[in-house]
Parts: C-alpha cells; structure tokens; sequence
C-alpha cells in the first residue's frame, strides 16, 4: 500500500511540474502557431537566474520564483520581438528553425559563461524537508512546486477566460485579422503571451532549483515531455495540458515502478503515440 | 576587349599573389615540422560535458608540461622543454556531444583533415569504441583514459592502448571489500542490487558487477537501468527500497549522479553500503555542490587529492596547473587522460622519430614511469589494457575522499552502515 501511496504522490508531484512547463508552450502554440523550440532553454535560463540569485543574494527559490518569473516574461517578449516576430508569415518552418536556433544560443551561452559545472542550491528553505501522505513520503520542495504549479494554471486559466486581457487573446488565436479589426493590437497580444508562456516555465524554473542540479542541458528531457504533453492535451489547451501532465506523470511513475524503471518514459511516448493515432487533435483539442 | 596593360596587371597581381601563396605554405610547414598534432575527442558539450571540459583541461596540461621547462625530477620530461630536438605538442579538440557517430566522424576528420598523429579520447565507452575503430583501421594509435568498458581492449586492437582500471577491475576489488567486511566486520552484507544508466557503460559496469559478487555469494535483488538525463529519479529509488538491497553498486554520470544522491536522501533509505562507478563521485565539483548529501557514499579512484598528497606527491605540481585551468583539483578521470598524453610522449621520446609504427611498438612492450597513475607506472597488455592500472576505495566524508580499502591504503575507517537520509 505504502508502494501504491508512493507512486501515485510522485506521479501527481512530477504531473503537475511538467504541467507548469507546458502551459507556457501550449499557450503560445495555441494563440501564435508557434512552436517555441527554446522553451527548454527558457527553463534552464530561470534555473540558472534563480541559482545566482540564491548563491550570490542569499534569496531562497521560495522568494525568488518571482524574480525569475518576470525575468522570464522580459527574456520571452524581447526573444518574440527580435527573433520570432520576424518570422511570422513567412515560410512555416521559419518560426520553428528560429527558435530552435535560439535555443543553441542560450545553451551554449551559458556553457560558455557559467561552464559546464553541475551547481545546486544547498541549504534552502524548504530542502531536506518531508511531509507524509498516506504513507507516501513527498519532499516538500517537490511537493511545493507542484501545488504551486496548480495555482498558476489556475491563475493562467482564469487570465484567458475570464478577464479583458484574456478574451483579447482568445479572440486573436481565432482569427487575428478579425480580431485586429475588432481594434485589438495583436502585436501587443503576441508578446503578451510569449511573455506569460516564458513566465509559466520561469515560475517553474525558479521553484525546480530547490531540488534540480542546473546545467546547460537540464531542459532538455523536460522540454521533449512538454511537447508531448500539449500534443496530447489537445494544442492550445491549458487545461488539456494539465490533464495530460498528470496523466503522463502517473503513467511514467506506475511504468517505472510497476514495469521497470527504463521504461517509464517508453511508456510515456507509448502513450503519446497511441492517443494520437486515435484522436489526433489530443485529449481537450478541437 | 581586354588592354595589354590590364592583362599584364592581372598577370602581375596573379603572380604576387601566387608568391604569398607558396611563402605561407613555406611558412606553414616549416612550423608543421616541429609541431607533432595530437588530437582529443571528448563530450565538451551535452550531458557530461563537465566531464569531457575537464579530461581536455588535463590533456592540455600534459602538453603545457612537455612543452615547457620545470624543474620536477620526479615528473619525466618536465625537466625538457619540448619533445626530441625542440617539437612542441598542439592539442586539436574535436567534441563528441556525447554522442558515438559524432566521436567517428571526428576521429575520421582529426586524422584524415588535421593530420593527428595520435588521438586521445573519448570518456563515454559508447564513443570510444567507435572512435578507436577508425583508429586501428588507419593504423593510427589511439589513447584511452577514462572509458571503463572492459570489452575496449578485449577486441585485439594493436592501436588502442587504456590507462584508465576496467569495470571488471573495479567490480573485483568492490567485491573483495565487501567479503573482507562480512568476514572480518560482520557487516552482514547478503544482497545487492545495481542502479545504472542504461548505456554501454552502465550496463557494463553492472553486468562485470553481478559476476564479481556471484563469486562472493551475494543475491542480486534489484536489477535498475535508468534513462540518462532523466527528469527524476522517484521510480528508480523507489524500485530499490521496495527490494531493500544490503548493498547498491552505481554507475551515474554528472547530473543524474545528482539527482541519485539527492532522491536517495528524500526517500528516507539507503542501503548499508553504496559503491560508484568512475561516477559523479568522482568529480570534486559535482561533490562540492553536494556537500554534505554526497557524504558516506563511496567510489574506486584511481586518483584523489587526498591519496596524491601521501602516494603521488609527483603529480601535485601538475595538479596546480590544472587547478588554474579549471578552478578544481585532478580527479580520477581526468588523470587518467592527462596520463595518455605523458605516456605517448615518452613512447615518442625513446622511439627518437615522429613514428607511428615504432611509438605503438614501445607502448606494446615497455613500462613508462607515471607520476599521475597511483600504482607509478604504466605498462600495456596485448589488447591494449594498462596492467598497472590500479584503485582504492574511498568513501567520502566531509567533502574529503576518504581510503578504506586496499587496507594498506586505508586512513579511515569506514562509517558504516550508510544513514538515511532522516537519521543524518
């Protein structure tokens, strides 16, 4: 039973962390046809922000995912405004080989700058610290980032759906030459999201370096799952892509536990591939 | 139409310019003739590239050796600058990502394009194999430092020489300690399990393992590969508590090292006793970041500063230099590539000519005194393994890597069993 407790804790806890990184992606695919090729880097750049800020200030993750989530939200809007937007309406590879090339850039940047070097955020205020869930025992820095995960998707939802803002930008993903005839600047809407989709993956990155080594490749396996998980959520979904966080959460924690360890992510791409074959537009897409 | 004096111009310009060309090709390999080029092929990006940075930065600093003048008797070559009448060694580093295609393809390019003599590389065994292939079909030498994969010089190659101990090695000595302790300690140590990532390395390292303990007796009861760069570890900690080994041998590189120590720690468990692999355990950075959560795991190493100090006191000079490269002392990996490179220059000096044919032969047959190797010399097996290689075990405490095994070495005792993570 504790076993059982254990895998689905540590399903649900990685669930809602790869929900957060994925938010921001579906986000921008879902209003701009953008895939954001960076969106790992984007994550190792909150890491590598939220690190010095512990290691040089002193500022715990648990203070400074604010700090790292508007610096993301700057990183995001000023990479639209000097890379992506450039490549908008122009061949439709063009957004896709553009954001990939920044991700290069930022990888190797702070390869160049920061060196290799594996770096960890000791003494934090929540590491070391565990809490007990029906026999399952959950770190609270994981534990932590998960439900704060929750929140800001919640936050996001509620942004699109119900506010100004967000009908501004539910009516440029549906038709943006409509919408801007509505009066709407869709170029602001266009930063604004690339900016809140660089901000979801900051908040996560922020609160990630309390328990994550940070180094140049550290989003590399994370950004793969959160293509998976807007795939599979239905693109431009938000609470498509929490359900299929979840669900790829539980699915990789119950293979890895239940099959074997190697196989959890096979099982989380066996999964993707077989969703896709049978409905092809994801689990929430339309 | 063209003008006489037009043409005459281009003729002239022509001719200049063809005259530069053969001065700069003069020029060129006047210089070439005092350089002998030797290249290096390690992962200095991707997922161990902290790894790959430091074997380069090693390498490098056996070449700043060589190349220079120090007064160190007990380092050979050191004391000369250069090799035999005045050649200097250029480094050429090629970066494999990691990745076995790219590790070919760049021993292709450094020996066919940049005109290599040697190469030296690659750390990961998946790259090296490859790697050392296209070596010995282009009767090329290639010298390996840190790749432990025991099936590299169980090929026959005449090209390949290791310096570096082989899993098989390693996994003797881990389960010789394990004996002594159930003999001599009661430590009551009966079943093992084996966390490793699922690549040529790890698995290897984990299949040389299960033979070593079967010849002691011990059960394995947990088998746990794990995917390399993984985004957690929850499944594979969880796997081994559920089977509660006595005894967990690991084989993790870099971040995924860890993330191991770091889950381990959470999940409330340990096993009474965790020996690494040529690991993350190994690395003094990856350790510092650690602090006290890599304390009371344990490693075989080849090199540490603490053993330095009292058996190597020959390789502390070099240590500084690489220390200046690098911000960190040598470790057991990067030693071992640093040690490639001052073998192959002896080999060279004795031989008296840039000769590929004549340097293999040496190697093949002689011993050359190292001052970065803990057993002091190197000598080479048919196949190409190094039959001095040598390690302790050490366990780490206080960020210091303690030896408790061979006990002719041993300063500390072992702290034994391994506390979990809420009794620390």
């Amino acid at each position: 039973m504790d076993n059982f407790a254990q895998v689905v804790v540590d399903g649900l806890m990685n669930g809602a962390i790869y929900g957060l990184v994925a938010a921001g992606l579906s986000l921008i695919w879902g209003v701009m046809d953008v895939i954001n090729f960076a969106h790992g880097e984007f994550l190792m750049a909150a890491m590598y922000a939220c690190y010095w800020l512990g290691s040089l200030a002193g500022i715990d993750p648990t203070v400074s995912w604010i700090a790292t989530g508007a610096f993301l939200f700057l990183l995001s809007a000023v990479a639209y405004k000097a890379v992506v937007r450039r490549c908008i309406g122009k061949a439709a590879m063009a957004p896709l080989l553009a954001t990939f090339g920044l991700s290069i850039f930022l990888k190797n940047f702070c390869l160049n700058r920061f060196t290799p070097n594996f770096r960890l955020l000791n003494n934090t205020a929540l590491s070391g610290k565990t809490v007990n869930i029906f026999g399952a025992i959950a770190p609270v820095p994981q534990l932590v980032t998960a439900l704060f995960s929750l929140v800001v998707i919640a936050a996001l939802y509620y942004l699109i759906k119900k506010t100004r803002t967000g009908w501004a930008i539910q009516a440029t993903a549906m038709d943006a030459e409509a919408a801007e005839l509505m009066g709407i600047d869709t170029e602001r809407v266009f930063t604004l999201v690339f900016g809140l989709g660089g901000m979801c993956v900051g908040i996560a990155g922020g609160f990630m370096t309390g328990y994550l080594a940070v180094f140049p490749e550290v989003g590399t396996l994370f950004s793969l799952i959160a293509f998976v998980v807007v795939a599979l959520g239905g693109f431009g979904s938000i609470p498509g892509a929490l359900c299929a966080a979840l669900l790829i959460g539980l699915v990789e924690s119950f293979a890895g536990f239940y099959i074997a360890p190697v196989v959890k992510y096979v099982a989380v791409f066996a999964l993707y591939l077989a969703v896709i074959m049978v409905r092809p537009k994801g689990l929430f897409g339309w | 139409m063209v003008s006489r004096s037009a043409k005459g111009k281009v003729l002239k310009a022509l001719g200049i310019a063809a005259l530069f060309a053969v001065i700069l090709t003069c020029g060129a390999s006047f210089a070439a003739d005092k350089v002998i080029k030797i290249g290096t092929i390690f992962p200095l990006t991707g997922p161990v590239a902290v790894s790959g940075q430091n074997c380069l930065a090693a390498v490098q600093t056996a070449a700043d050796i060589i190349n220079g003048k120090y007064d160190w008797p007990d380092f050979p070559l050191a004391g000369k600058e250069g090799l035999l009448d005045g050649y200097k060694i250029e480094i050429v580093a090629a970066d494999h990502q990691g990745k076995p295609d790219i590790a070919k393809s760049e021993a292709e390019r450094l020996f066919n394009q940049e005109g290599v003599f040697a190469v030296i590389g690659c750390y990961n065994s998946s790259s090296s194999k490859p790697a050392s292939a296209v070596a010995e079909r282009l009767k090329k030498i290639f010298l390996c430092g840190a790749s432990s994969s025991a099936e590299l010089t169980e090929r026959g190659f005449n090209y390949f020489f290791r310096t570096a101990a082989t899993d098989g090695i390693e996994s003797e000595e881990f389960a010789d300690y394990i004996d002594y302790l159930n003999k001599n300690k009661d430590a009551g140590i009966k079943t093992i399990g084996f966390l490793y990532e699922n690549s040529e390395f790890g698995k290897h390292a984990a299949e040389e393992g299960k033979k070593a303990v079967a010849e002691i007796g011990l059960e394995v009861v947990s088998d746990v590969p794990f995917t390399v760069g993984a985004t957690n570890m929850n499944s594979e900690i969880q796997t081994l508590k559920a089977a509660a080994p006595d005894a967990v041998f690991g084989a993790a590189l870099g971040g995924d090292y860890s993330l191991m120590v770091r889950t381990m720690k959470q999940s409330n468990w340990a096993p009474k006793i965790f020996i690494n692999y040529c690991t993350g355990y190994q690395s003094p950075a990856i350790n510092k970041e650690l602090g006290s959560d890599g304390s009371f795991y344990m490693g075989g190493m080849g090199y540490s500063p603490e053993i330095a100090e009292v058996y190597m006191k020959g390789a502390l000079p070099a240590q500084e230099i690489y220390r200046g490269k690098t911000g960190f002392p040598l470790d057991s990996d990067s030693s071992q590539e640093a040690v490639c490179l001052h073998v192959w220059a002896q080999a060279i000096e004795t031989a008296g000519a840039v000769d590929t044919e004549k340097v293999a032969q040496l190697l093949r047959t002689e011993t050359f005194p190292s001052p970065l190797s803990l057993s002091g010399e190197v000598a080479f097996s048919p196949g190409g393994q190094n039959n001095r290689a040598f390690t302790v075990i050490t366990q780490l405490a206080d960020g210091q890597y303690k030896t408790v095994f061979p006990l002719d070495y041993a300063d500390s005792e072992l702290v034994y069993p391994f506390p979990a993570g809420d009794k620390r």
